[in-house]
């Protein structure tokens, strides 16, 4: 029932993710002026901000799916979140990969031990391990709670993310967007941004639906494998 | 609209090479998963092609409706 839908929705994602990619792409380089402090190298912020984002925001999602999948034994459910953890796993690489080509110029190194990106870099290793547990577990209902536990003990890291800049001195910048209170960027910055972050979103829905498909028939092929083997 | 630079004052590089390896990253990820897409419709074809069900049956599952196995 779910399949066929999800294989209908792929393209009300991926085409107006394209569309936003390339809208963001054009803001962020055509429309947003030049920052008078960091000049050009700040347009590594359309891109690792929202991968930031997403890496963190995936980390939860993916979470909440295993455990809702422990919980309920809900299979659909636990398929979800190992369809999200590579995509997760993707942009928070991205997000250090990006963060690095940004610190060289404006701190001048690619690295720091620094509280928001060792606990970043912790995601990363969370989304790794998660991804390796369910691999190295053949019985796919047993990977999904080993998988769920490893997922709901590593949610705790994501508010020591989003806070590390307020509770510890770090290098790295506080939050330039707030839930509550006004951004300290101008206009056609955030817009680009939050674009560039819309096509994110889209495009993650896209490829987790596609991954979605690609492990919901692994497991049915993998079941009819057993039953025949077991006939 | 501003023209950009293209060498983003002295910085092209760094701002290049991120958007380079996000291009490299999504690439990656989209032709990962298309492989192995391709893979799993290989392997349900030669499934339904050593199948005795009816045709019926198995132009279902090429389809990828998932009732048949699904316990």
């Amino acid at each position: 029932m779910f399949y066929p839908v999800a294989g209908k929705m792929i393209p009300w994602f991926a085409i107006p993710a394209a569309l936003l990619f390339a809208a963001g792409l054009y803001v962020g380089f055509f429309v947003a002026p030049t920052d008078f402090q960091q000049g050009d190298a700040y347009r590594i912020m359309f891109i690792h901000v929202p991968a930031a984002w997403m890496g963190m925001f995936l980390y939860v999602l993916m979470a909440i799916y295993a455990g809702i999948g422990w919980a309920f034994n809900a299979r659909l459910s636990s398929m979800m979140a190992s369809a999200i953890a590579v995509t997760g796993a993707m942009f928070t690489l991205l997000s250090l990969v990006t963060g690095a080509f940004w610190g060289k110029p404006t701190w001048g190194t690619w690295w720091v031990w620094d509280a928001r990106m060792t606990s970043t870099l912790i995601l990363l290793f969370l989304y790794a391990g998660f991804i390796a547990l369910q691999a190295a577990i053949d019985d796919p209902r047993r990977a999904d709670r080993a998988g769920a536990v490893l997922a709901l003990v590593g949610v705790i890291n994501v508010p020591i993310i989003y806070f590390s800049v307020q509770w510890w001195n770090t290098l790295h910048q506080g939050a330039t967007i707030r839930i509550l209170g006004k951004p300290s960027i101008a206009p056609p910055m955030l817009a680009a941004m939050l674009i560039m972050l819309a096509a994110c979103w889209l495009y993650s829905v896209a490829v987790v639906l596609v991954r979605l498909r690609c492990i919901i028939l692994e497991r049915e092929q993998n079941a009819a494998r057993f039953v025949e083997v077991n006939a | 609209m501003n023209w950009p630079d293209l060498s983003m004052g002295e910085y092209g590089f760094y701002v290049w090479g991120s958007y380079l390896f996000a291009l490299v990253a999504i690439v990656w990820e989209v032709v990962s998963l298309r492989q192995r897409k391709k893979a799993l419709a290989n392997e349900a074809r030669k499934t339904v092609t050593n199948d005795d069900r009816p045709a019926a049956v198995r132009t279902t599952v090429l389809r990828g409706s998932t009732h048949e196995t699904t316990s």
